[in-house]
Formats: C-alpha cells, sequence, structure tokens
C-alpha cells in the first residue's frame, strides 16, 4: 500500500470513528516555528542533503529524537517552508498550511475554530506550531497522528480543509521548475513521502526558545516580582495542609517545555470542560478506549499569549477566561484527570474540592507568567516566514 | 551579568574523539545515562574531563563513555555536580583558580546532549568549593555554596551566598576562630550542607592540604541574617587519631518524609561515627547529638554521603566500600531497611535509575579522594587512611544489592572518576 494510500486510510477511519458522535476533522497543518538557534540555514540546493549545521536546542527541553528515514537537512526544511506557505497545497489553490497557521500567532489563526476551503466550520481550534520535538509525540487534539510525517497529510486529504487529493498535488509540483528542483535537491524525488517529510522537518525545527522564560532559565535576566509569584504558582500542586498554594498547571504542562508528557497517552487529559453527556471522543477516538473519552492532547503554552481562543474547541476567549475555567469552572465528569479534581487551595481534602479557588492576585500573576512565554523572536523569525 | 575569572565566558570545551557523537545520537533513553567528572593522572598521561556514561548493564553500551568534553586546563579537577532546580549545571572544583563553575549543556541535532562549555565563576576569593544547595532566606533563593578552603589560611573556610540567576556573590560568610570571641560561633573548612526551615548547617570537615587541621563541629547558620549562631561539637571516637572531620550533613525534616521528626544527621569521615542532633522547630534550638552509628563497632570506616530515594535513606562508607540503606520514615533513627549494598572501597556518590528493563539500579561510585602523591605524581595512589581509590562505578541492583555491572575507569580510560550525577538529575534525590 503506498503512503497516499495510508495517509486516505487514516483519514476515513478517522472520519468513521467521528460519526459516532460528531464529525472529527483535521485541525490543520501542524505548523512550524523556527528556532532562533540555529542561525546558519541557507538552503541552498545541493545534491547532497546538507545536514543543519549549527543546531542547538536548550538542554532542559528533554531527549527528541528525529526518524531516521527523515533527519534535518536544510534543503528539506526550505522545501517544507515553501510548501507550507504555497495555496499549491489545497484543491482549489486558495489556502495554505499557513491559512490557519500564522507564524505572528504562534501559528494559530487567532480563530475559536478554522474554517475550511468552502467556508465551512470546522470542530477543533488551529493548534499551535511551536516546540513539536518535545511533548506528546502523537499529533492533532486527538492524537490520531503518530508522527509529524503522517500529520502533515492529513488537513490536505480532509475534504473540508484543504482538499487535495495526492495525486494531483504531485503533478502540480511535478509541472514546477522551482519544486522540481528543491525536491531533487532534498529528497532526490517527487512524492507524496517527500511532501510529509518536507513539511515535517519544517515543523519540527519551529523551535520557540528565547521568550522571557528562556532567558531567565539561561540566568540571562530575572522575571519581575509579579512573574516569579507566577511563576511559582506555576509550578506548584496546591497543598492546604503545608500552606503551599499553586495553580497546577505543572501537573498537566511539564516545566520547561510546557508542554503535555511525552510518554505514551501521559500528555493527553479531560480538563473539566464538559459534562459526561457533553464529551467529545478526544483520545478514545484514537485509542477506542472508554477510559480515554474527552481527553485532548496537552498542549505547549509557549506563545500561549497570542495563539487565543484556547482549548480544543476554542471556547475561551482571554487567558482569564482559561484561569476562571480552572479556578471555579470545572465540570465533574468520568475521565477528569484527577490532578485537576483534587487541586483546591482552600480545600483539604482532595474529595472536596471546589476548584483552584486562586485570588485575582494570584491570578494576575500566573497570567502574567504565562505572557513571559511569548518568544517575539520566533514569532518574527524570518527564517520561518513566508518564502514568496 | 556572569563575571569570569579565569577562563573566557563558555569557551568552547575540546571535544574528545570517543566515538561519542554517534553513541550518544543512539543512546535516546537518558535515564540511565550518568554525568561523571573524570580526573586525569599525571602519570598516564590522560585529562581531567566530564563525559556522559551509560550504566545501564542491559544495554550494549554498558560501561561506554558516550560524550566527553575536557575540562577547562586546571591542576585539579572539578569535584561534585549539581543541577539548580532551574536546571542549569554547576561543578565545584578542587583547584583554587576554578572553585566554582558553570557547565554549559545543550542539544544536538540528534536530540543528544553535549557540553557546550565552562564558565568559571567569580567567587570572591572563596577556594575549595564543595557542596551546593539552593534554598531561600527572607522569601528570597539562594545558591548556597560551603568553599572549604574560604579565603585561605590555617582556619579559613566560607560559606559563599549567591544570587541564582547571575552567579553573583551575595554574601561571603566567614567566622574564623581566630578572629572570633571566645566561644562565638565559627566556620572552618565546611563541606556539607543542608537546611530546614530557616536554619541552615555546615560541616566544619579538614583544611583542604590535608595537614594543616581538621575539624570537628557543625555550624548553624540563621537563614534570616545569614549569620553563624551556633556550633555544635560532633566527636566521638578517635579510631585513626584524627578530630572527627564531619563531612556530609543532613538535616532530616518532614519535607522528606512526613514521619520524620526533625534533627541534623552527620557523618563523620575520621571519627566512623553517623551522629544526630535533635532539632526544635518550634523554639528553634537544637539538643544534644548522639551517635546512631558507630563503624569501630560495624565494621565500617569513612562515612559519606546521604542519599535518599522515597522511602529509604542510603549512606556510603568508603571502607570496606559499602553502602548501608534505612527506612526513610525512621529517621533519625537508623533503621536498616535491608542488606548492605557492597560497592567497591571508596564508596562515595550515588545516584538511582531503572534498567531498560524497568529493574531499579543504584550506581556507585568509588573513589574517596583523588588527592595526589608527591613521591608517585599519581593522584589514584593516595591511600592516606587505607585503599579507598578503587577507580570504579559498580552498578546494582536496588532491591537486593547484587552487583550487575562494573565500570572500572583507570583500567578501561585511564582516569580516576570524581563523581557521578544523573543525566539532568535523575538519580538526585534529598542529597541535602
Amino acid at each position: 500500500m503506498s503512503k497516499a494510500c495510508l495517509a486516505r486510510a487514516s483519514y476515513i477511519t478517522t472520519r468513521l470513528r467521528s460519526s459516532k458522535s460528531k464529525k472529527a476533522v483535521c485541525t490543520g497543518l501542524t505548523a512550524v516555528l523556527a528556532s532562533v538557534l540555529f542561525g546558519s540555514f541557507d538552503g541552498q540546493g545541493h545534491a547532497d542533503p546538507t545536514p543543519i549545521e549549527g543546531f542547538q536546542a536548550p538542554f532542559v527541553f528533554g531527549r527528541f529524537t528525529v526518524p531516521a528515514d527523515n533527519p534535518l537537512t536544510e534543503e528539506a526544511f526550505e522545501l517544507g517552508r515553501n510548501l507550507f506557505y504555497d495555496p499549491i497545497l489545497s484543491g482549489d489553490n486558495t489556502m495554505s498550511c499557513a491559512t490557519c497557521h500564522e507564524q505572528a500567532r504562534g501559528f494559530t489563526d487567532g480563530r475559536a475554530r478554522s474554517v475550511g476551503h468552502n467556508g465551512e466550520e470546522l470542530d477543533f481550534n488551529a493548534m499551535a506550531l511551536g516546540n513539536l520535538l518535545w511533548g506528546p509525540q502523537l499529533f492533532l487534539w486527538d492524537g490520531r497522528s503518530p508522527s509529524l510525517e503522517h500529520q502533515a497529510l492529513q488537513p490536505l486529504l480532509n475534504p473540508i480543509e484543504m482538499n487535495q487529493p495526492l495525486d494531483a498535488l504531485l503533478d502540480e509540483l511535478s509541472a514546477s521548475a522551482h519544486y522540481q528542483e528543491m525536491f531533487d535537491a532534498a529528497y532526490g524525488e517527487i512524492s507524496e513521502q517527500a511532501v510529509s517529510k518536507a513539511l515535517a522537518t519544517f515543523v519540527r525545527l519551529l523551535i520557540s526558545a528565547d521568550s522571557k522564560y528562556d532567558r531567565y532559565l539561561r540566568g540571562e535576566i530575572k522575571l519581575n516580582d509579579q512573574e516569579e509569584h507566577g511563576r511559582k504558582l506555576f509550578m506548584a500542586h496546591p497543598d492546604v495542609k503545608t500552606s503551599l498554594r499553586g495553580g497546577n498547571c505543572i501537573d498537566c504542562h511539564s516545566q520547561f517545555v510546557t508542554a503535555g508528557f511525552a510518554e505514551g497517552f501521559d500528555g493527553f487529559s479531560n480538563n473539566g470542560l464538559d459534562p459526561d453527556t457533553d464529551l467529545k471522543p478526544g483520545l478514545s477516538a484514537t485509542t477506542d478506549y472508554d477510559g480515554d473519552h474527552g481527553k485532548f492532547k496537552v498542549p505547549s503554552l509557549r506563545n500561549i499569549a497570542v495563539t487565543g481562543p484556547y482549548m480544543h474547541d476554542g471556547r475561551f476567549e482571554t487567558l482569564r477566561e482559561v484561569l476562571n475555567h480552572y479556578n471555579e469552572g470545572i465540570v465533574l465528569s468520568s475521565t477528569l484527570s484527577p490532578l485537576i479534581l483534587e487541586a483546591d487551595n482552600e480545600v483539604a481534602d482532595p474529595t472536596q474540592a471546589l476548584g483552584l479557588q486562586l485570588t485575582e492576585v494570584e491570578i494576575d500573576a500566573i497570567i502574567a507568567f504565562l505572557h513571559t512565554l511569548t518568544d517575539e523572536a520566533f514569532l518574527s523569525n524570518p527564517k520561518f516566514s513566508n518564502p514568496f | 551579568m556572569k563575571t569570569s575569572r579565569i577562563l573566557s565566558a563558555f569557551a568552547l570545551p575540546i571535544l574528545i574523539a570517543a566515538g561519542g557523537t554517534s553513541l550518544l545520537a543512539e543512546s535516546a533513553r537518558e535515564e540511565s545515562q550518568g554525568m561523571v567528572l573524570l580526573r586525569g593522572l599525571p602519570t598516564l598521561d590522560t585529562s581531567h574531563s566530564v563525559a556522559i556514561v551509560e550504566l545501564d548493564p542491559e544495554s550494549e553500551n554498558f560501561g561506554k563513555i558516550l560524550s566527553e568534553a575536557e575540562q577547562p586546563d586546571m591542576a585539579e579537577p572539578f569535584h561534585h555536580l549539581y543541577y539548580s532546580p532551574n536546571g542549569r549545571l554547576y561543578a565545584t572544583g578542587l583547584d583554587p583558580t576554578c572553585s566554582l563553575a558553570e557547565i554549559g549543556l545543550v542539544r544536538d541535532s540528534s536530540g543528544a546532549p553535549q557540553v557546550s562549555g565552562f564558565e568559571c565563576l567569580d567567587t570572591a576569593g572563596q577556594m575549595v568549593g564543595e557542596d551546593i544547595m539552593w534554598t531561600t532566606s527572607n522569601g528570597s533563593e539562594y545558591m548556597f555554596v560551603t568553599f572549604m578552603g574560604g579565603l585561605g589560611g590555617d582556619d579559613g573556610g566560607s560559606l559563599g551566598v549567591f544570587d541564582p540567576q547571575t552567579n553573583e556573590v551575595v554574601k561571603v560568610i566567614e567566622a574564623r576562630k581566630s578572629e572570633i570571641a571566645e566561644g562565638a560561633p565559627y566556620i572552618m573548612y565546611p563541606h556539607g550542607i543542608s537546611a530546614f526551615e530557616d536554619r541552615m548547617v555546615i560541616s566544619s570537615t579538614v583544611h583542604p592540604d590535608l595537614a594543616t587541621g581538621v575539624g570537628n563541629s557543625i555550624t548553624v547558620i540563621d537563614l534570616n541574617t545569614l549569620e553563624p549562631i551556633q556550633t555544635i561539637t560532633v566527636e566521638g571516637e578517635t579510631p585513626i587519631g584524627f578530630p572527627s572531620s564531619p563531612v556530609e550533613v543532613l538535616f532530616a525534616r518532614p519535607s522528606i518524609h512526613p514521619e520524620i521528626e526533625p534533627a541534623v544527621m552527620v557523618n563523620t569521615m575520621f571519627g566512623f561515627e553517623t551522629w544526630s542532633i535533635p532539632y526544635d522547630a518550634a523554639t528553634k534550638t537544637f539538643g544534644e547529638g548522639k551517635v546512631i552509628y558507630s563503624g569501630t563497632e560495624n565494621g565500617t570506616g569513612v562515612p559519606l554521603e546521604f542519599y535518599g530515594t522515597e522511602d529509604e535513606l542510603f549512606i556510603s562508607h568508603a571502607l570496606p566500600g559499602v553502602v548501608k540503606r534505612y527506612d526513610l520514615s525512621k529517621l533519625p533513627q537508623l533503621v536498616s531497611s535491608g542488606p548492605d549494598i557492597v560497592a567497591d572501597p571508596g564508596a562515595h556518590h550515588m545516584i538511582f535509575f531503572t534498567s531498560a528493563s524497568g529493574r531499579d539500579l543504584i550506581a556507585v561510585q568509588n573513589n574517596l579522594l583523588n588527592l595526589g602523591n608527591a613521591e608517585a605524581n599519581d593522584p589514584t595512589d593516595v591511600d592516606f587512611i587505607a585503599s579507598v581509590n578503587a577507580n570504579t562505578i559498580t552498578v546494582h541492583d536496588l532491591e537486593t544489592g547484587e552487583r550487575l555491572g562494573t565500570v572500572n575507569f583507570k583500567e578501561t580510560y585511564r582516569k580516576g572518576v570524581e563523581n557521578v550525577e544523573g543525566l539532568f538529575g535523575s538519580g538526585f534525590v534529598h542529597h541535602h
């Protein structure tokens, strides 16, 4: 079976699963965030792909792996960047990946739910693209893509999103001298595999690592008092018995990357948005396990201040609404995360927990800290911008 | 904001070719990798280095150096490794020219960690760094470092207080016995460090030259004022005729385990004993210390480190080279929780991790002191008490103590092994 067939099969399977409840669709191609750390990145065409030179990622982000059959090369990155911004990837040549993943918005689109090629609203909020080398290595809100290479083709194939038959796309690309040259330099051929690999490479190299928080972690600056207060709250699970107040954020958003945990399905959670009767399948659509009902991917909070609206369905417009949810709006359901269920700054008995019960000052502090995760260099890095 | 005294900031280290990069790229499972300080041996023409070593006996790379970077050109190597709460890596150093350093770490395009450089920090003249602890004083966090040589002299020693962000010296806490009033608290040759609430304790160990003087006490620091407020003598038996030389200290406290009654535990390097000094948190007073373990009665000597897991406390004894284990919840009483882990002479630092198959393991670094021998000019030849430098890391099943593997660094790499830490602190659990 060809990769194109596999991709289509995956899409069809997803559609069948989704039809059990509400239609689930791809939220858009996982996009690209650029690292400010690798400086020499020219992407000149070469017969032999050029390994990325000068690549450095923060040690504390943790180990990552790159598929052996798709190493990071300058040619692949540049090809992926071109494809990402090119409307040629949609069936009617009106939409590119960047339509729903704008760099200045942390590669999101500012909408609660993205809109497909024909104007139809999708079920999900466009996921931010950044630091996807880390965090859960299952992609899309319900984790149905086991790799970035697999994920890359899902929005293209989705008839509501980009509605691009791969055979037709390959014909269009083959007709372009520009792409013939780029594909030849990166992969030696124009193919579905090369398209997915190039897009995956571009997305992998969207590394955000120069926010105020990063500079704080490197010891270059200090946070102000409010940000530092927020950082401490972010990192703490509340414990009334020891008078430790906490925002409980780190229980799901790991300490430095601020994404969900990478191990297995640990990076998926039901964060108390809906009662059982209204829960969407979420991860269970991928695992076919009832205990995963209503669990969605825990996203990275890098650049969170510019990636609203929030949650998988974009129901919250502002960070304050998000904090208010965790503070007093948790809805009980059978798969609600126990880490959220028992987190309360005022009630010692976890079975009686009511929500975080943070003060307004504490909420403001956490929001101030979240703003330190904005990486202006990343949001404006020309290496990640539209090359056309 | 950083200052550099000896080396230019983050000068590129010399990466040592060992096939390391490719091995490291293949070794994505990092929890079993140790960050190891290696000491070059003059007679073997090797250099001091920082290395990442695979320590899972189930791995085909067991004992192999996955990555290695030469330390700055110094006579004495780095001595201890510590990760800050924000994941920055620091090393204390025996060489007066670089007594405290920050080690740069990055990840390359394979995801593998690489040492990107070293920065010797300005210590305001404080020498021979030993232990580091991050804790708060009046609500602000600081990095506290013991300097066994302090600002120099026969009765020197200091506790350096550093800004944890900028690494700048905030205060040098010093109280020389020769300069204070009779009976006033003093600081001399500090090494161990631990803290609970607003009280910190540091030990008085031995002059760095091992000849000028030996300590026999711990000193209490008031973290509100950052001043020494009490010195407590910790001395019982003298099996080798020296003062007790308290080395590592652990302020046993409820945050380690909720059932613990607060007390300061002290290992005496030359007294071969472990002491317990009760602490009343309500009155902030220390009671009378007592011996809770006697090496002379139990056939062990030179107790060194305290390490802990969620439910056990481990104490290393360089002689004969064992790690004893105790029920953490029973502290400060030492209630055995299992058989000794029989390591090698010089049993010292340790890390905890799991094997690829999920087996719980402990790795023990077996070298007491690599202090050199003038006659042989070989640091590993020094045996001022007995044989305490095996130059090995031994790996054992944590539950049974069974030895599963041994890495002999002198035989394999022609170097001594100074310290082991888990890569990104995976094996580091309330060391202080």
